[in-house]
């Protein structure tokens, strides 16, 4: 191979891994089926914007990963990492126009065609088609060349044009429910019935762009201010976070509208199950697959005892409650009891059938006298808190709320305790720690039981919430799902947990359309954070210190006294 | 600092100092393969008890039955007199024995502090109420711990490190820290599993001073395995030597060097009792 070749191999390369990438999406049908969905209102769908976004980022790890650290050839790289993008897609264009290709490939329409070539047809698009792919891999060149400040600021504010799109459903009828002149004005200016205005867009980059500016020029003397401030001060501006934090959080449901806070009632629930698991993943190392089963155990614990159906015990939901959490603790130790022996993928992997077993039972016609079988258990009253009922989700909301603050007090607690010291030990080293005196059957039970038990709470909120149970509602994609929010977010890191949850329940009942495709998004976004990520979106700040910066560790610990 | 000959010989062979931990015949088998062969060794209390032998001689096997890591076939280990045979890991460790290992294994991303403060996990009481409720037992249980965890961090060497992550140190620290978290269990009987190896001379030397000071300040019983001869010879009052499973000599450090057995057995020849 000469020189001149492996200079381009990079680009050539990513760009090829791009242009499948794109490929791949555009065959199993979300480009188009995205499509409707507008960005920027008339010019930008969000399909589009996806393919482009991917073809940007082969550009840009190509040009970062050219062996050379020369400007030119980076950007060279960058561009013709962009073309080679484009000229597969243009392959696959002219092919698909050519051969009926929707015999194999439902998704490959000339509707996809069209949208790929600018709704052009002929050589014309196929020209658009190589010439958006040139622009992709120029303006991540470009990125790239470009010194540190104006590449995060162009990067950051792409970002936040493309979520301000992404979440008009969210932010849209938030701005909307204040009915005053302002925010109606607002909502005019910035936002169609399908996307932001152009006008919005430019308005929302320049507005980011002043506001990063600003942040980054009076960064460091607002960060040694607040250090310099006395202890108490800092303290007290602490709880002043706190308490406007928690002013939002209990007047929230009065901005959305009942499908947002239902929205919000489903991200609360995966948090409440988040946070139990990370008890049992994050501080413990116990790789729990089947935590649905004591979600499931809480809600029928719940059904049985407050429904009419079945046995009519005829219990309010208050009293259900601890019932439901005791059995979940139960449960959790009569699951950790068997697999005490079993360390990571062997645990796993029988938790995994635990799950399932749970909710085989509870489908079985064996036990469909006691447990309803298939049609499950209806008509269970909401829960009634000192005389008032609460149906709504808005309702429903606070006891979520007070769910999760109550579990994020008691993980807040253990962590520092001889217990959270002995899950951690455990995690690192189960020999070592049972050599430093550390009983591991009781410390592991605790775990299990802890976790199961924060996991029936959910599951108790959620069946007073349906006002009904099947057992399809305990599927394994439950457990998979948490999993997910607890890794993505940031394994032991709490903050994380709920980012996790709001990006992987709330975003997809924002966005109808990526239902179809939520699986097979997580999949992507796993690998994707394990390559680029792997502590989480919200990593615990310990966790930060071990994956990145080796080097930085001395001098913080140095510094702090 | 090292011992004067007479107290050695008075640690070694005078009966007022007593037995602490008392080994009689134990045998560990591995399927076929006899790894320990009916051993008899006495231990005497704030001694330094060197365990020496070629590689695979069964000096880690002996630590494993010792801790409740392995269970021996036959045999009985008595500290201070009460059976610790078929106990549990974290139940020995009650009993008063802890250990280091030979390729360490800290916590590894575990602060130092944190470390320590596992060691001492035996001494605390709170479990799960306490540290929810924020008693004030448990609080001051925990100041406790973390004030005796600082102690031992700087009786190490490593005050002001203790937020550093126990993967982070180099190795020597590291060395340092596996032994302040043994420490902070207090126990009677401190094992340590070959503590210089891939250490150089200089860091060898180290080591043993500290070991003999440690000896000296906290009143400990230390057990000691070793790989090279040299090493212990000056800081041992009485030195074990093993081969295939079995004792072939036990003595003061003086006779063990000049010993044919085990200049035979554990050198292979006779020249190279001082090399590596």
């Amino acid at each position: 191979m000469t020189k001149a070749q492996s200079l381009w191999n990079h680009g050539v390369k990513i760009g090829a891994i791009g242009g499948v990438s794109v490929l791949v999406i555009c065959l199993i049908g979300m480009v188009e089926s995205f499509g409707k969905r507008f960005i920027i209102a008339g010019y930008l769908p969000m399909g589009v914007t996806i393919a482009l976004i991917i073809s940007m980022f082969a550009a840009f790890i190509a040009a970062k990963k050219t062996p050379i650290p020369e400007k030119s050839i980076q950007f060279a790289n960058a561009v013709m990492s962009g073309f080679v993008t484009s000229g597969l897609l243009a392959i696959f264009v002219i092919i698909g126009r050519s051969i009926k290709l929707r015999v194999v490939f439902v998704e490959a329409s000339p509707v996809l065609y069209n949208i790929l070539t600018g709704g052009i047809s002929g050589a014309g698009g196929i020209f658009i088609l190589l010439f958006a792919g040139l622009l992709c891999g120029a303006f991540s060149g470009l990125l790239i060349v470009l010194t540190d400040l104006p590449r995060k600021l162009i990067i950051n504010a792409i970002a936040t044009v493309f979520a301000l799109g992404l979440l008009q459903e969210l932010i849209l009828p938030i701005l909307n429910s204040w009915d005053l002149g302002v925010t109606n004005y607002l909502a005019g200016l910035f936002y169609t019935l399908n996307g932001l205005t152009p006008i919005g867009a430019i308005l929302a980059v320049i507005i980011f762009c002043i506001l990063y500016l600003l942040w980054h020029a009076n960064q460091n003397t607002i960060k040694t201010k607040y250090s310099n401030l006395p202890k108490a001060t800092q303290k007290k501006t602490k709880y002043f976070g706190l308490l406007i934090l928690a002013i939002i959080l209990i007047f929230l449901p009065q901005f959305l509208g009942l499908f947002l806070s239902e929205v919000l009632t489903i991200v609360g629930l995966y948090v409440l199950l988040g946070l139990g698991l990370n008890i049992v993943v994050g501080y413990a190392g116990l790789l729990d697959l089947g935590y649905v089963a004591f979600f499931a155990i809480g809600s029928y614990v719940v059904a049985l005892l407050t429904s009419p159906q079945i046995f009519d015990i005829g219990l309010n939901f208050w009293q259900a409650l601890p019932i439901a959490v005791i059995c979940g603790i139960l449960a959790g130790v009569m699951l950790g009891i068997p697999v005490l022996k079993m360390r990571g993928d062997y645990l796993a992997i029988a938790t995994l059938g635990f799950g399932e077993i749970i909710r085989i039972l509870v489908l079985s016609d064996f036990l469909k006298p006691w447990l309803g079988g298939a049609q499950g258990i209806g008509s269970i009253p909401n829960p009634n808190f000192m005389g008032f009922l609460m149906v709504k989700p808005q309702h429903i909301y606070y006891l979520i709320l007070a769910g999760c603050i109550l579990v994020v007090f008691i993980s807040l607690r253990l962590k520092n305790s001889r217990l959270g010291r002995a899950w951690m030990a455990m995690r690192e080293d189960e020999d070592v720690a049972q050599a430093m005196g550390i009983n591991l059957v009781a410390t592991k039970l605790l775990a299990f039981a802890t976790g199961a038990g924060f996991s029936a709470l959910s599951g108790a909120i959620f069946a007073s919430k349906i006002g009904s149970v099947y057992p399809h509602s305990f599927n394994v994609f439950i457990s998979i799902n948490v999993v997910c929010i607890v890794i993505i977010g940031g394994i032991g890191s709490l903050p994380g947990i709920v980012v996790g949850a709001a990006a992987l329940m709330g975003l997809p009942e924002l966005l109808r359309e990526f239902a179809d495709y939520r699986m097979f998004v997580y999949g992507v976004a796993l690998v994707i954070m394990m390559l680029l990520r792997p502590e989480g979106l919200l990593p615990e700040v310990r966790h930060k210190i071990e994956l990145h910066d080796e080097t930085e560790t001395g001098t913080q610990t140095a510094a702090q006294p | 600092m090292k011992l004067k000959p007479e107290r050695k010989l008075l640690l070694s062979l005078k009966g007022d100092f007593m037995t602490l931990l008392s080994i009689q015949n134990m045998t560990k088998r591995f399927g076929g393969l006899v790894a320990l062969n009916a051993l008899n060794i006495n231990v005497k209390e704030k001694s330094i008890h060197s365990i020496i032998g070629p590689n695979g001689a069964g000096k880690t096997t002996f630590f494993n039955c010792l801790t409740g890591f392995y269970r021996p076939e036959e045999g009985e280990v008595l500290l201070s007199g009460n059976s610790i045979v078929g106990l549990s890991p974290d139940r020995i460790v009650h009993k008063g024995i802890a250990r280091t290992y030979q390729n360490i294994r800290l916590f590894p991303n575990l602060t130092a502090l944190e470390n320590v403060m596992v060691g001492y996990h035996v001494h605390l009481k709170s479990s799960f109420i306490g540290p929810i409720l924020g008693l004030k037992s448990t609080k001051m249980e925990e100041a406790k711990a973390k004030q005796i965890a600082m102690d031992l961090l700087k009786y190490v060497k490593m005050e002001g490190k203790e937020n550093t992550l126990a993967k982070n140190f180099p190795y020597g620290e590291q060395r340092r820290l596996e032994m302040a978290r043994a420490l902070a269990s207090q126990p009677k009987l401190l094992l340590l599993d070959e503590p210089t190896a891939g250490m150089n001379p200089r860091e060898t030397q180290d080591m043993m001073d500290f070991i003999e000071h440690m000896r000296g300040e906290i009143g400990i019983t230390i057990v000691l395995i070793e790989h090279q001869m040299r090493v212990v010879m000056n800081i041992s009052d009485i030195v074990t030597v093993f081969d295939y499973g079995k004792m072939i000599a036990e003595g003061l450090p003086e006779e063990i060097k000049n010993n044919k057995t085990v200049i035979e057995a554990y050198l292979g020849s006779g020249d190279a009792a001082d090399s590596h």
